[in-house]
């Protein structure tokens, strides 16, 4: 889990990870391959951006078969659980336009999941998505979790940082400032709730104190 | 890279725009045909339009169809491709669309009204200029973050190219008239596209009274099939050159 507050870096983390934006210094490794190198290692990430966006032209059905065919996925080696669990399948026939910010939202999850991929990058993966489809779209981040797959997500949302974390990373003017169990922050400060004990250790903290790395 | 350009090119299908385009085309050509009687007549008419009109189109289409393109270039871009053929799929299907375009608007009236050597020549630089301005706007839409001044900067580029270039020129011949200038003028006609594709027209023509003082030192360098092929072979620079621009900044942006 990533946390941090508005502008701390979260995203841009992740399109650093992506190759979406360049690091400036430093260099990142996904499975052994540098980032820069080759864009192959794509293939194991599924991703789900804060805000989804598809071209406005193509029907949700038209959009996952292109898909299928970029990623080269052969019919019946997709993952549909999330598909059938979102209720996409009402989708289908709509135009992208067409489609709400949360309908948009599930198709974008649904698409990070269906390829199977080792790591999943999920930024703010439930912002915007009603109850029930988000406690759904947790629990596949949970199987996933089981079945092997690197989770890698950025939430505000406590609650789901404590549910789904093992390790809590604390992002703040674009530097790490910790990375702890969500466990040693709450019994560090006495709190239960990560909700409560996060402001508590975060105020703790010396300014340019890096722990936990 | 092909599947990018599929998909790409069945948008471009569905696109009204490249419709209109073609349809505006066609128009303009069959029009001019019925109009003039005299077919050749009517070859030289549209072959001013064609050389002002394509670059413009192609130029300013590419750089919106660019930005329209912003969401599915995102999508793109983090899945298993390179950025390289991101970019070279997207010019690809948008210069074979609008090449589409222009041989089914202008291709089809030309070969009905008048086949021939000028009228080849006229499809051969009008299609030639429409892949260097498609090359030039995928360049300029890649490094510009902002559609209105990207738009811009191709509307400054075409008028410079269509206009400015040539009077600059010519006020230069003008100011060194007692000078041997001939051999400057001759490579600096060659950077300018436009003048270019003007030239390959005119010498298969050949007309001097069509022929601008630039036309006429030209065809006195070249003749008419050695002219020809340094032409041809400047068109493929400038459709190279900025391709490869865009392929490289492109590779280095923030997306």
């Amino acid at each position: 889990m990533v946390i941090g507050p508005n502008g701390s870096g979260k995203t841009t983390l992740i399109k650093c990870l992506l190759g979406l934006v360049r690091a400036t210094e430093g260099a990142i490794t996904v499975n052994g391959t540098a980032v820069s190198s080759d864009p192959a290692y794509r293939a194991a990430i599924g991703y789900m951006p804060q805000l989804a966006e598809f071209p406005k032209e193509l029907t949700v059905e038209q959009l996952l078969r292109m898909m299928n065919d970029i990623r080269g996925a052969r019919t019946g080696s997709t993952d549909e659980r999330l598909f059938a669990e979102l209720g996409v399948e009402s989708l289908l026939d709509k135009r992208v336009s067409a489609l709400s910010g949360g309908m948009r939202q599930k198709v974008s999850a649904v698409l990070a999941f269906r390829y199977r991929p080792n790591i999943l990058v999920l930024d703010e993966p439930t912002a915007g998505l009603d109850p029930v489809s988000a406690g759904r779209l947790l629990d596949a981040v949970l199987r996933a979790r089981r079945e092997g797959a690197t989770v890698l997500i950025t939430s505000h949302i406590m609650e789901e940082v404590q549910r789904l974390g093992d390790r809590v990373a604390y992002l703040q003017d674009g530097r790490l400032r910790f990375t702890l169990a969500p466990e040693t922050i709450t019994s560090a400060t006495g709190e239960s709730a990560l909700s409560q004990a996060l402001p508590k250790y975060i105020s703790q903290l010396a300014p340019h104190d890096v722990e936990g790395l | 890279m092909w599947k990018v350009c599929k998909y790409t090119l069945l948008d471009l299908a569905r696109n009204r725009f490249a419709m209109g385009y073609t349809i505006l085309l066609f128009a303009v050509s069959t029009g001019m045909f019925m109009i003039e009687g005299d077919n050749t007549k009517a070859l030289i008419t549209l072959s001013q339009v064609v050389l002002a009109l394509t670059p413009l189109l192609a130029l300013v289409f590419t750089i919106i169809y660019f930005y329209n393109q912003y969401e599915f270039t995102v999508l793109l871009a983090v899945q298993p491709i390179g950025r390289r053929s991101i970019v070279l799929a997207q010019f690809l299907a948008v210069s074979s669309a609008l090449l589409a375009a222009f041989m089914l608007g202008v291709g089809l009236p030309v070969l009905a009204w008048a086949p021939g050597a000028v009228g080849a020549t006229l499809l051969v630089s009008g299609a030639a200029l429409t892949t260097v301005f498609c090359a030039v706007g995928a360049w300029i839409a890649v490094t510009q973050r902002d559609r209105a001044r990207a738009v811009g900067i191709g509307l400054v580029t075409w008028v410079f190219l269509v206009l400015v270039y040539d009077s600059l020129l010519l006020w230069l011949m003008f100011a060194f008239s007692d000078r041997p200038i001939e051999p400057l003028i001759v490579p600096l006609a060659a950077l300018n596209p436009i003048d270019l594709s003007r030239m390959l027209i005119m010498l298969r023509i050949d007309l001097a009274a069509l022929l601008g003082y630039t036309g006429a030192v030209y065809h006195q360098f070249f003749g008419s099939t050695g002219g020809m092929v340094v032409s041809l072979l400047a068109l493929m620079l400038w459709t190279a050159l900025p391709c490869w621009w865009a392929v490289r900044a492109f590779a280095r942006k923030d997306l």
